[in-house]
């Protein structure tokens, strides 16, 4: 039924559809992962020998972190889980054809590709942005860095995000199949909703953050000098949004993890209840903890006291997950496929910066250790490393439905365990020298450290060789992978009861659900249709 | 603006299978180019000082902007559908455009509450012009009477009387733009008063700024109604119902502006 499917060039580039818009921002994303990651191996490089004249000048190096810490955080992470992620499940998920705005999605991507480029400009046109990923004032506006650049990559993200936001929280709310009830959303749909809501509410702040920060460069304003401004506005301003950046990512990463835990111990998701609350909880809590970045800059005492009991708070829904997830795999029969091999990882990886997290927001600890290597131990840990690692896992658990084939398992592993090995160590040194008092963002580091940062730049190495292994395998198993069945986890999830990849136009007809995508070992569930492949009962009528 | 949803809702109930309602669109693309050259001409034109290709690009993403959106209407009326983001839709945007100027109102507070002077003592006589503000608040207000007015005509299918009430909105939304542009130009031109001057100068012509282009954006979607007046029916006229919502929601941010902006700093506190 319905047209053929358009082919070619122009069906991409002109394409509405959101599962090429997924891929679309998939491989964009994957790009500035690989960006970033080059200029890693770059900074890690120039850390080996504490020499002013080695490799890259100190300039440089700050140019480098900055645009490493943009395109990791606003160019790969955030993209590829609210772009690739939600484009290509929501829809599938809820059981919808598409999106409630293709065209508006479609722009969301363009314009994302639009900061790309802008991004790209600032790191090599001169004028090149030394700024660190937070543009504080007021160097950002009296130094000599093209501010402008920064602040409008972030303007068109922004813009991109917020359509985006509108489009998906709409689709979630008006498009759910019949029978496709709140309380049967997949964990993932959760997260993508909740993470959307921190944008829709978040982003339009920053991008006043940093458009205040542009009339001060060039209209000579007022908001962040000390001639009557305050500086500390653009902090208080641009936290109130990126602190919730981190659960932007965080949710929709717990939704995945819930969805291939449950899926590979083959075991219904322990307290999804709790979960959804929790996940809701940290979306409304996000926004109250972000005073923890300004602990030192002068804050009001009180305010001090509250945003750390904020914080500590916050740690409360998180431990719920992982102890929910702790109880799914308690006495699962689980199947160490390299997607449940990454969650394992993650919650791992998490839980040690998520610890360290909590230390951190404590005003006494921080005071000492604010701005430290122990600050950029705590997020490559808590987020970078571990979500990064959990968005590949991601991929390859629905690399079969996305494609039709099924992912190199051996180099998958190998990948995996390259990466684990070296995320679990190359930061750990980091976190001594920020105990002892090292600042962050200085290229040159006292030679008595040399040591700690061999070891940490040796196994940054593994962990990067094991990421270009990964993204290898996507792109040799996409081309010549072994054709994969419709459903090779026995998923019980709506988006496994079609075809691997899935036709044009999603489902033949929208199916009508009958029960939740967890209801594993039930042998009778309410759902009235189900087959050897299981199925979120969907059937036709 | 185009909305697949309500296609997808009635598939589900309906009986045969639905797809793609639009496949290929190069509208997206079009827009997103001209949204990104106007970023790159304002780089041209300040950071690298080539005002005048800057100037000239800035003209050409506008156009580039305006056809793409023009191009993307026309797709959509040419499927002959009820137009209009969904009443969903333009509540979740609103929610997004308030957090916007919260952003900035909380800003604004935060520069003022700790401050000896309010405004700060370089502010001249007559700043900020309240008489003006309360006319300005009048034609406001008013426009948000009218246009529900003309709401209540279309839901009992008067077409006509809702054209005549929306044409009234126009009217004292574009008295309100005009006024304001003068009330700037008096404020730089007459009394010195200009963005660079201080804090205060520098939120009131932000805060200002950034309301009355959303007035004009509201305009431009009354209209963009206007002209789509005959395509409305009494039970599909999203666009309008959703002009209306954000035109109520630009009257409301207004009188947040006239409360922090202009009456309390006439108060001059401190002094
Ligand atoms: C193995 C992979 C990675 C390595 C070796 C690495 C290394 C580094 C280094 C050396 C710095 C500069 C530290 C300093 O001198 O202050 C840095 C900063 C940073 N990294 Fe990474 N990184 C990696 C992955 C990531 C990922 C995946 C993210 C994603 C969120 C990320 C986010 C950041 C951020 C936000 C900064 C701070 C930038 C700034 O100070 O403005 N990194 N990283
Ligand atoms: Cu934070």
């Amino acid at each position: 039924m319905g047209k053929p499917e358009p082919t070619g060039i122009k069906a991409w580039i002109f394409t509405t559809d959101h599962k090429k818009i997924a891929v679309l921002y998939l491989v964009t994303s994957l790009v500035f992962f690989v960006v970033g990651l080059l200029l890693a191996i770059i900074m890690r490089t120039k850390l080996l020998v504490p020499d002013r004249e080695f490799l890259i000048s100190n300039e440089l190096y700050n140019v480098f972190f900055t645009i490493h810490g943009a395109a990791m955080v606003l160019f790969w992470m955030i993209p590829v889980l609210l772009g690739f992620f939600a484009n290509y499940l929501i829809p599938l998920m809820i059981g919808a054809h598409d999106v409630a705005f293709p065209r508006v999605n479609a722009l969301s991507y363009w314009m994302y590709v639009g900061a790309c480029l802008i991004a790209v400009l600032g790191l090599v046109l001169p004028g090149r942005l030394d700024i660190g990923w937070t543009g504080y004032p007021p160097y950002s506006v009296t130094g000599p860095a093209n501010t402008a650049l920064y602040v409008f990559a972030v303007h068109l993200l922004g813009a991109s995000s917020i359509s985006g936001a509108v489009n998906f929280i709409t689709t979630i709310i008006t498009l759910r199949a019949p029978g496709m009830t709140w309380g049967r959303l997949n964990l993932t749909v959760w997260g993508i909703f909740g993470s959307f809501i921190i944008q829709l509410i978040g982003v339009p702040v920053l991008a006043a953050a940093v458009t205040l920060l542009l009339f001060d460069k060039y209209l000579g304003t007022h908001f962040y000098d000390t001639n009557g401004g305050n500086p500390l506005l653009y902090q208080h301003l641009f936290w109130f949004y990126a602190h919730p950046a981190v659960y932007v990512v965080a949710l929709p990463v717990f939704g995945i993890v819930s969805d291939i835990v449950s899926t590979f111990a083959r075991k219904r998701i322990f307290g999804y209840t709790s979960m959804v609350i929790a996940m809701m909880i940290i979306t409304v809590l996000g926004f109250e903890v972000w005073v923890h970045h300004l602990y030192v800059a002068g804050t009001l005492n009180w305010s001090r006291i509250v945003f750390m009991w904020g914080t500590i708070l916050i740690g409360v829904p998180t431990g719920i997950k992982v102890f929910n997830w702790l109880a799914t795999l308690h006495k699962g029969s689980i199947d160490l496929k390299t997607p449940m091999l990454y969650a394992l990882g993650f919650i791992a990886l998490f839980t040690i910066g998520g610890i360290t997290g909590i230390a951190n927001g404590l005003v006494g600890f921080d005071i000492h250790v604010h701005d430290t290597h122990w600050v950029v131990a705590h997020f490559h840990y808590v987020l970078a490393l571990s979500m990064s690692m959990l968005v590949l896992g991601g991929i390859y658990y629905w690399f079969p439905k996305m494609t039709g084939k099924m992912y190199d398992e051996k180099l998958g592993q190998l990948g995996f365990w390259l990466t684990l090995v070296g995320a679990l160590i190359a930061f750990f040194p980091h976190f001594m020298m920020g105990v002892d008092g090292i600042p962050r963002r200085y290229a040159i580091l006292p030679a008595e450290y040399t040591g700690m940062i061999r070891i940490s730049s040796l196994f940054s190495y593994i962990a990067i060789a094991g990421f270009f292994i990964t993204i290898w395998n996507y792109i040799k198993s996409a081309r010549s992978g072994a054709p994969a069945p419709a459903n090779p986890w026995n998923s019980l999830s709506l988006e496994w009861t079609i075809p691997s990849p899935p036709p044009f136009y999603n489902f033949e007809k929208i199916p009508v659900i009958t029960s939740d995508p967890y209801e594993y070992g039930k042998p009778e569930g309410h759902g009235e249709e189900k087959g050897a492949v299981g199925g979120h009962a969907a059937h036709h009528h | 603006m185009d909305s697949a949803m309500e296609h997808g809702v009635s598939a589900a109930h309906g009986d045969h299978g639905h797809h793609h309602e639009v496949e290929l669109s190069i509208w997206p693309l079009i827009v997103s180019v001209g949204g990104f050259l106007i970023p790159l001409s304002f780089i041209m034109a300040f950071p690298w000082g080539m005002s005048s290709i800057g100037m000239l690009l800035s003209g050409v993403a506008v156009v580039v902007l305006i056809g793409g959106l023009f191009g993307w209407t026309n797709e959509i009326y040419a499927n002959k559908k009820d137009v209009g983001l969904s009443k969903v839709a333009i509540v979740i945007f609103i929610l997004s455009e308030a957090a916007l100027f919260g952003g900035l109102f909380g800003g604004y507070l935060y520069s003022m509450l700790p401050a000896d002077n309010w405004p700060p003592l370089n502010t001249p006589e007559g700043v900020p012009p309240l008489g003006l503000a309360i006319i300005l608040s009048v034609f406001l207000i008013t426009s948000s009477f009218t246009i529900h007015i003309g709401e209540e005509k279309l839901e009992h299918g008067d077409a006509g009387g809702y054209k005549t009430w929306l044409i009234v909105t126009i009217i004292l939304g574009a008295l309100f733009a005009l006024l304001m542009a003068y009330e700037w130009f008096e404020l730089i031109h007459e009394k010195g008063f200009y963005i660079s001057l201080n804090t205060y100068s520098t939120f009131f012509f932000t805060i200002t700024g950034f309301h009355a282009s959303h007035v004009i954006v509201g305009l431009v979607m009354q209209i963009f109604c206007v002209l789509m007046t005959k395509s409305f029916t009494k039970e599909k006229h999203t666009l309008a119902k959703t002009t209306g919502l954000y035109w109520h929601f630009v009257d409301g941010i207004w009188l947040l502006v006239v409360s922090l902006i202009y009456i309390i700093p006439y108060f001059k506190v401190g002094q």
